[in-house]
């Protein structure tokens, strides 16, 4: 490399650095950098796929230095570019603070958001520039692949991902290599491969970064499904809404085909696989395998009844292997460096790791990779940093739409498949949401509900009908139109949705109702009989007023009111006007000294 | 809107990209509506047509898919996301606030055909909740001041009110 | 093979649906989207059953559940039964005035919940079986249309459908009545659109519209279809297999 030094920048540019600005830090860093003499541009300043880190982006990391650089600005490249890049000596006011001692650290093991984390499936992103194959390659990249296909059997490779114990990350845990095995029993052809990425639910977006940031490792995983189930043909159904996903993915497509690890007589050894990106439609629904299915085969999503496995009949009637997204990511890991070593990750039921999407109302937003087995109070108060402001925790949602509310008395629970279903939750695809005393838990089981009702695929009747009245019982309670009585038939419609739907979605509809119902009953009581919200969030049963007891008349609230209904002089009392008030809560939310009160 | 004809020609140009398989359908309709931002009636039936597949079932597609839409979306889109890491840091507010700064709610579209709102399940950028996008723009930590500022820039704002 | 369903043995081949079988052995399972004719829809669930395989307890709508051997079906246990009438209370809220469906809430003591509201003038389940009927023997003039709760069926647009024939399998195939079809001797409204009937070249009556008549031609490959009503034919063809049979000795 021509006097550059060996070094390289990796600019992190995840959809949420995007949204941050990070496109304009690697235009600016370019800038300088072609300005400079004697240095070759492009090998110089890459951008990558997220970081994980995402409340502190946009992130910009050094190598071999292990620097890594936060909330970054456009204004600050230069002074990267010379101090750093050329000088060798950090920019100390953007590096990251360790919150238990005070001082800055340099590189991201040091920083305790990473330090916890065991990085499998995320182990190229923020590394590795999505677009550059020989990145990936340089990474070990298709070894496992080629490992596969040269030198072990179509039987082995499915035993070694069976022996790994690994289960379908996408939610369901179902065993993976039982899912291939028995794909490849039946005598039926042509057989497909599919990759889930129709991530849906509402703050999960582990798919999204892996698809985005590392797309190599599923087309990886792919191969090595295709070669071991007998298969020709794949397809990756990438939700509408992740545009960059579908570039980046399809970009690497016509990357590995190049050279050769797609199309025809790969490696020269007779075998074909090819893969077409197929986009979704906006349907959460899609994310149900026989709904992606029937939408691939250019029908509308509407799961069919799952008698007969889609293993055995699925696209166009064909046995067929779907897996989400993570769960392909980890399989060259597997193959590279065997079932035993996955299995001293992790737990005995749920051997590996799992990406969570850490959001909500936490300090460190963003996503994080850790084992399995791990505590969630690990989770939400070590990696996570706890609840903001100074506001109390108060639930976790964990698996979106289809799981349910781990409360406080519940966070020593270790996160695996089984234990959070057996706590009437389930693990899902990852999404982890804290939510602290200002949030509304009724609210939230009428806002999926509602959600349901919107994404459901409206054939069955349980579900449809179901959601329905949920629905209206639900808007009534949080309007203080409850009765007495609905509790009981939320829980009566709950039993049959759950028990009698057609799908998965259905099925599961009814758990954050339920979930709440046990855990927060108390809140649904206080809204029905006592036609009051407490976490002041359901506008007709909240009305905000100052306590003349704990006022000290900073004037924070004043400041921050939007619609202008907040009286009071420096240093007195201040009141709300409630003819004025929106009731939006920030008053609520920026007072110091909880003198803001829900009546 | 473009004159039918026109709109035609640039459909049929658009199915030809595809093998004429039923399969292709969602991607054809896909297209179409990124370059009309509608589906119109009319391609419906020709891509029907050309198929060979009956128009209720590729109706039922278009009003199946919520990407897809039968009446034009305005030329501002704005997507208000409404994911439960921005709903619990009210998002409801910033819809709330769209409907007064240009009297639409999620789905509509205003009578000038400039602006219209979506809401949208969760895109992906929770650490900078609530996020909206103005034409897959994306705007983090939006405040109903922030909103306000934005749409003026897209030329609805203080003076449609 | 042999499964259980009730206590009672029944033979089944591998891979029959068990709605069937139960029928054939006398059991009866409610049924109201289940039409012998078209496929499986299984989306009123009413024929929900408890399925036991090898230990391993499922809930199934027997219209579409294919049977494996040994498995130990019950088709009313008390969860089953609850669970239908609960299924039953949301149908009633839906379509308060369906004949059909206050015939099953008396038959089960669904009671009455007056907390949900239903438009009176609702009949439609949303069962499908008038969109697979089209599929399968007219046009495909009709489909769902949207999804989750504001799904309904319609013909495109809402407007009249340019290729219904107007037969009226739709009609016909509905549980609940929910289509409106209007005949008055002359003319068949159905779908916004009112069609002439033709007449019967043997009784006079008119039964089919042009439209149809133009369908069953071309699927048929016949250049004309023969103007015979169903009861002209059914006369015509007992007439056919008397005459046939005059020459048979009693034994």
């Amino acid at each position: 490399m021509s006097g550059n030094g060996g070094k390289t920048v990796l600019v992190c540019c995840g959809t949420g650095c995007i949204a941050n600005g990070s496109l304009e830090i690697l235009s600016a860093l370019r800038e300088r950098a072609a300005k400079a003499e004697g240095i070759d541009v492009k090998p110089l300043i890459k951008s990558t796929g997220c970081n994980g880190f995402c409340e502190n982006g946009p992130i910009v990391k050094i190598v071999p230095d292990q620097i890594s650089y936060y909330r970054v600005k456009r204004s600050d490249a230069d002074e990267i570019f010379d101090r750093t890049l050329l000088g060798g000596e950090a920019v100390d006011r953007l590096l990251h603070v360790d919150p238990a001692t005070g001082k800055r650290v340099r590189s991201q093991m040091e920083n305790e958001f990473y330090s916890r984390q065991t990085k499998l499936a995320l182990r190229n992103i923020g590394e590795v520039d999505p677009a550059d194959i020989d990145d990936y390659i340089a990474r070990d990249g298709y070894k496992a692949f080629a490992k596969a296909l040269l030198h072990m059997k179509p039987g082995d490779v499915i035993a070694e991902i069976e022996k790994s114990g690994l289960r379908g990350r996408g939610g369901a845990g179902f065993p993976t290599g039982r899912k291939w095995k028995q794909c490849a029993s039946y005598d039926s052809f042509p057989k497909y491969v599919v990759c889930n990425g129709d991530e849906g639910d509402p703050g999960a977006f582990m798919d999204r970064s892996i698809m985005e940031g590392d797309p190599n490792t599923i087309i990886e995983g792919m191969l090595i499904c295709a070669y071991a189930t007998g298969s020709s043909s794949g397809f990756i159904y990438i939700r509408d809404e992740y545009a960059l996903a579908v570039k980046n993915f399809t970009c690497a497509i016509e990357k590995a085909r190049e050279r050769g690890f797609l199309g025809g007589n790969i490696l020269g050894s007779g075998f074909d696989f090819d893969i077409q990106v197929v986009r979704g439609g906006g349907a959460f629904v899609c994310g149900e395998s026989t709904a992606l299915m029937a939408s691939i085969e250019g029908r509308v999503g509407e799961p069919r009844a799952k008698y007969i496995r889609s293993v055995e009949k699925g696209l166009w009637g064909k046995p067929t292997v779907l897996n989400n997204v993570e769960t392909w990511a980890n399989v060259p890991l597997i193959i590279m460096n065997g079932a035993d070593w996955f299995r001293t990750i992790g737990t005995e039921r749920s051997p590996g790791t799992k990406v969570f999407s850490l959001v909500g109302k936490i300090r460190n937003t963003g996503l994080v990779e850790v084992p399995m087995g791990i505590t969630i109070r690990e989770l939400v108060s070590n990696i996570g940093g706890g609840v903001p402001g100074n506001r109390n925790f108060k639930a976790v949602q964990t698996g979106g739409p289809s799981g349910g509310c781990i409360p406080e008395s519940m966070l020593d629970l270790e996160v695996d498949f089984d234990t959070l279903t057996e706590a009437g939750s389930m693990m899902g695809s990852g999404g982890m949401i804290v939510m602290d005393d200002r949030t509304c838990m009724v609210d939230v089981a009428r806002y999926y509900i509602g959600f349901l009702s919107e994404e459901s695929c409206g054939k069955c009747v349980p579900c449809r009908e179901g959601l329905r009245r949920m629905g209206e019982i639900l808007n009534d309670i949080c309007a203080g139109k409850g009765r007495e009585g609905d509790m009981e038939m939320l829980e009566k419609i709950c039993e049959t949705v759950s028990e009698a739907s057609l799908c998965g979605l259905g099925k599961s509809a009814p758990n954050p109702v339920m979930s709440t119902l046990k855990h927060f009953r108390d809140e649904y009581l206080s809204h029905i009989n006592g036609k009051r919200c407490p976490a002041g969030v359901c506008r007709e049963l909240t009305s905000y007023f100052i306590d003349p007891e704990a006022c000290v008349g900073c004037g924070l609230c004043r400041k921050k009111c939007p619609a202008d209904a907040i009286t009071g002089s420096l240093k007195s009392i201040h009141s709300i006007d409630t003819q004025k008030c929106i009731k939006c809560g920030n008053c609520m939310d920026v007072c110091r000294l909880k003198a803001v009160k829900v009546r | 809107m473009k004159k039918t004809e026109e709109m035609n020609a640039e459909t049929v140009e658009l199915m030809n990209k595809y093998p004429k398989e039923a399969r292709y359908s969602l991607a054809i309709l896909q297209d179409m509506q990124r370059k009309f931002n509608c589906i119109p009636k009319e391609s419906l039936s020709l891509i029907a047509e050309h198929l060979g597949i009956p128009l209720s079932r590729l109706y039922s597609m278009a009003t199946f898919y919520k990407a897809l839409s039968l009446k034009p979306k305005g030329e501002v889109i704005v997507k208000v996301c409404d994911g439960t890491a921005c709903h619990i840091r009210s998002s409801l507010v910033i819809i709330e606030e769209m409907r007064k700064i240009l009297n639409i709610g999620p789905g509509e579209t205003t009578e000038d055909g400039r602006f219209s709102l979506d809401t949208v399940n969760c895109l992906g950028s929770c650490a900078i909740a609530p996020v909206i996008t103005v034409n897959e723009k994306y705007y983090g930590k939006v405040t109903p001041v922030m909103l306000r500022e934005i749409l003026t820039g897209y030329g609805g704002g203080s003076d449609v009110r | 093979m042999n499964i259980t369903i009730d206590g009672k043995i029944c033979e089944a081949e591998p891979g029959e649906l068990l709605l069937a079988v139960a029928a054939r052995n006398g059991i009866h399972i409610p049924t109201l989207c289940h039409s012998d004719a078209l496929a499986g829809l299984a989306s009123c669930r009413l024929c929900i059953v408890d399925v036991n395989e090898k230990g391993w307890h499922r809930t199934v709508t027997s219209c579409v559940y294919p049977v494996k051997a040994g498995i130990e079906v019950e088709t009313a246990t008390e969860r089953i039964v609850e669970m239908r009438r609960t299924i039953l209370m949301l149908l009633s809220a839906r379509a308060p005035d369906s004949d059909v469906i206050n015939d099953f809430k008396r038959r089960y003591s669904v009671p009455d919940v007056e907390r949900f509201s239903g438009d009176a003038k609702e009949k439609c389940i949303l069962c499908g079986l008038c969109v697979k009927a089209c599929e399968g023997v007219g046009p495909c003039a009709i489909s769902t249309v949207g999804r989750g709760i504001t799904k309904k069926v319609a013909t495109p647009f809402d407007e009249p459908s340019g290729v219904c024939t107007g037969c009226g399998s739709c009609a016909r195939t509905c549980p609940t009545g929910a289509i409106e079809m209007v005949e008055d001797g002359a003319t068949r409204t159905i779908w916004h659109r009112k069609h002439d009937l033709l007449k019967c070249r043997i009784c006079g009556e008119p039964y089919i519209t042009w439209m149809e008549m133009k369908y069953l031609s071309r699927r048929l490959g016949v250049k004309k279809l023969d103007l015979v009503c169903k009861k002209c034919r059914r006369e015509s063809l007992a007439e056919k297999m008397m005459e046939a049979s005059e020459h048979v000795r009693p034994l």
